[in-house]
């Protein structure tokens, strides 16, 4: 079987490894910041003490007394700030460790833990769904119950839940700060996301007639521009000419109230990408694959729906329609008595009136030798079922 | 499995290194710290023999010693850069950063797919109890839910906890009401039930004799279809004074007659209501996580052979996705010789000899007025060929 070749997880478990490594290069970087500023800081502590020894004037040892004093001080912060920096340097890393602890299971010998890991991996990815859709209450209180608040991604969605809610009630501060925070990475990745809020800064202080404002604003923000930039920068200035109520386009469009849903789109697809996710939820991806892979024929035929089948059942039916079918070359009949497979152990057996079944089903079903065919609930005898060959 | 135990790999290596960094770290830190507050002690201890230049001497020997060990620790951390790149890098070569690509066309492509998608999470957590979660998400998504399954699910679980308490009278009404669906499902339930009541009533004690002799009036209506099974039950009467630990009904007393018939209520009620047994989004899940690989395999392929045609033209998928037994809830005949499934114009057709071909292949091999099955010498007349019903 596929599974234990862990070809799954190289497919599923992108996100799961890639998240936790990010954070974990985010912290060491701002770890190694957060040192050699210490280090700086020191030094120049240091060279202070020595100088102002050197003048004989202040050269008295209560003096001197303070300044050491001075220096323990700056010198037990300083242990106190790399210390934080690198506790999250190894909290993050240990994060990963887990979560690389936890895929592992899924290779283990004993099949009650596979079962359990499986079972875990179905909720994870409702979880991470859940997040992608924006029920941030329902993934939280799922994953608590599950107890894989520290499998999933939920700490990069909340961040971005707090950013988009402000967003939400046309506030941009919060956004602005978080484009601060991730600034060097933004730029790394040509992150428009910064520009467009300054843009929208623009546009808010227009729509209040404060132009002077908005010149202001624009002088700080847009001149430093890049040139794909430029094009809506020429847009924005001239907004300056019309009011809020313009009919005419492109002005209308920037004025709308339509343009905070796509910066909130736009803040959502950027924080993706930084943080590495994708823009699909894995859950989704996987549903689609196992929609089509079970889809049928009769999925589709009124005679035929099974009880069974998820593409059968009402809402899966619907979903699955645009879905291309499962492709079989090998013939695989089941037997609808039992609903198990009929093959070599469980012979396909034909009664005289062409309906097949399993012979351990018309077994089950025989009362002293007669059985009641289920589907046009004929009697035969069960001496009459012929045994067929399925090749 | 390859993938994570690479990664662990690095992840250990990287451990290792920052673990000595960090004892290093603190261990230059608090030198540097003891070495000050000793000069200082010495100093504010003697400060009649205050001495200028001893002082600078130490104080700028501490200085030297203070930069020299600030540096050491940041390029120290420097060096751990590579390790933790390294991870980043065995992640990216291990695992596949967009599985995305695998699908032709998407199922949630509108507001009214989200809502059937979510419409089915939200059954499904009715379904397994986790009733709060079902609250939020229909709170979250603004979900209008059909009462009904909802109510179902409810009572259905709170009947298995009851059960899992070991207290048959919530399910035995509820079966008792239910007498004839389940008859009709050849559901043995109510017997199961009624025959555990039998049993908690005479596991009470030898004083509730009478009780049980009375309670097992209601085996009437089964005695014939289990009389092997009811014979055992009244048997343990006679072993009521002695204490049935050691009888030789013992093991009707065991966990497991419990736990089958929580197996069968779950079973029977979701066969009653026209429910599902297993909840189809977890069925769904499970067989897409055997179908996701070899779809991106096949994809891997047709990209590097650039016949993308293949993909797009079919309303079928371009490979068999290999599923688990259990998953195989539909019969699908594959005619043998023309390779193709059969249809409602093209049904399966059976030989004389028992051998199952389509009806197209049946047509081609006709040679005169006779036919030969292609796998044994039996010949036959085309006539003969009977239509089966999978």
């Amino acid at each position: 079987m596929s599974t234990y070749s862990g070809m799954d997880l190289r497919a599923q478990e992108y996100g799961t490894l890639k998240v936790p490594y990010e954070m974990l290069n985010k912290r060491f970087r701002l770890a190694q910041k957060t040192l050699d500023r210490e280090v700086h800081n020191l030094t120049g502590c240091f060279k202070e003490v020595e100088e102002r020894c050197s003048t004989a004037a202040t050269a008295n040892p209560g003096e001197v007394v303070l300044m050491l004093n001075g220096v323990i001080e700056k010198l037990k912060s300083a242990k106190r700030k790399a210390s934080d920096a690198i506790g999250a340097e190894e909290s993050s890393s240990k994060l990963c460790k887990l979560r690389v602890q936890h895929l592992k299971l899924h290779a283990s010998p004993t099949p009650n833990v596979v079962t359990d890991w499986k079972e875990t991996r179905f909720y994870r990815m409702v979880v991470d769904h859940l997040l992608h859709c924006g029920f941030y209450d329902t993934a939280l209180k799922l994953a608590s119950y599950r107890n894989i608040t520290e499998l999933v991604n939920a700490d990069v969605f909340i961040t971005a839940r707090n950013v988009e809610q402000s967003l939400e009630n046309k506030q941009l501060e919060l956004c602005l700060a978080w484009c601060h925070d991730n600034r060097s990475r933004l730029r790394k990745l040509k992150s428009n996301l910064e520009f467009t809020l300054h843009l929208q800064q623009f546009i808010e202080l227009v729509r209040c007639n404060d132009l002077l404002g908005a010149v202001k604003h624009a002088r700080k923000y847009f001149s430093t521009a890049e040139s794909s930039q430029f094009e809506e920068v020429k847009q924005a200035m001239g907004l300056l000419v019309f009011n809020s109520t313009t009919h005419l386009s492109p002005y209308k469009e920037l004025m709308s109230e339509s343009r905070w849903k796509f910066i909130k789109e736009q803040f959502r697809y950027e924080n993706y990408r930084l943080h590495q996710l994708g823009e699909l939820s894995i859950f989704k991806v996987t549903l689609q694959a196992g929609l089509s892979g079970l889809k049928t024929h009769q999925c589709y035929d009124k005679t035929s729906k099974s009880l069974e089948c998820p593409v059968c059942s009402p809402i899966f039916n619907k979903l699955a329609e645009p879905l291309p079918f499962a492709h079989c070359a090998q013939s695989r009949i089941v037997c609808c008595i039992t609903g198990d497979l009929m093959n070599e152990n469980n012979h396909p057996m034909m009664l005289p009136n062409g309906y097949v079944y399993g012979e351990k089903g018309l077994h089950k079903l025989a009362r002293d030798g007669v059985v009641v065919c289920p589907r046009s609930s004929k009697e035969f005898n069960l001496s009459s079922a012929q045994k067929l060959y399925v090749m | 499995m390859e993938s994570c135990v690479n990664t662990e790999k690095d992840i250990d290596k990287f451990e290792i290194k920052f673990d000595l960094f960090k004892k290093q770290h603190e261990h230059n830190l608090d030198i540097l710290i003891n070495d000050v507050v000793q000069l200082k002690n010495v100093l504010s201890n003697s400060q009649d023999t205050f001495c200028v230049d001893e002082t600078m001497k130490a104080i700028s020997g501490l200085c030297k010693k203070a930069r020299a060990s600030a540096i050491k620790v940041s390029s120290l951390h420097k060096d751990l850069h590579s390790s933790v790149s390294k991870i980043g890098k065995t992640i990216d070569r291990n695992f596949d950063s967009n599985c995305g690509r695998v699908n032709v066309s998407e199922i949630l492509i509108d507001d009214s797919s989200h809502k059937l998608l979510n419409t089915a999470m939200c059954e499904h957590f009715y379904r397994y109890g986790y009733n709060t979660v079902a609250e939020s998400l229909i709170m979250e998504a603004q979900l209008e839910v059909d009462p009904t399954w909802k109510h179902t699910f409810i009572e259905i679980n709170k009947i298995i906890s009851s059960l899992q308490n070991k207290n048959v009278d919530l399910a035995l009404s509820w079966a008792m009401d239910r007498r004839e669906k389940l008859i009709k499902e050849k559901s043995q339930l109510e017997f199961k039930l009624h025959r555990l009541k039998f049993l908690s009533i005479i596991n009470n004690g030898k004083e509730f004799q009478d009780e049980a002799v009375a309670y097992s009036r209601n085996f009437q209506s089964f005695a014939l279809e289990h009389s092997l099974e009811v014979q055992k039950l009244m048997g343990c009467l006679i072993y009521m004074h002695q204490g049935l630990a050691n009888s030789p009904y013992s093991d009707l007393f065991s966990e497991e007659l419990w736990n089958e018939a929580r197996r069968t209520f779950a079973y029977d009620a979701c066969r009653i209501m026209g429910l599902s047994v297993h909840s189809p989004l977890m069925s769904s899940f499970t067989a897409g996580c055997q179908a996701l690989p070899t779809l991106l395999a096949i994809r891997c392929v047709i990209e590097q052979r650039q016949t993308s045609g293949v993909l797009t033209n079919n309303d079928e998928l371009p490979i068999d996705i290999d599923l688990d037994n259990s998953q195989h809830y539909h019969s699908v005949f594959a005619c043998p010789i023309l390779k193709n499934q059969t249809t409602d114009k093209n049904p399966p057709v059976k030989l004389v000899c028992g051998h199952v071909i389509s009806r197209d292949a049946l047509t081609k091999l006709v040679s005169g007025s006779k036919v030969k099955c292609p796998y044994c010498p039996v010949e036959q007349s085309p006539s003969d060929a009977k239509q089966v019903y999978f």
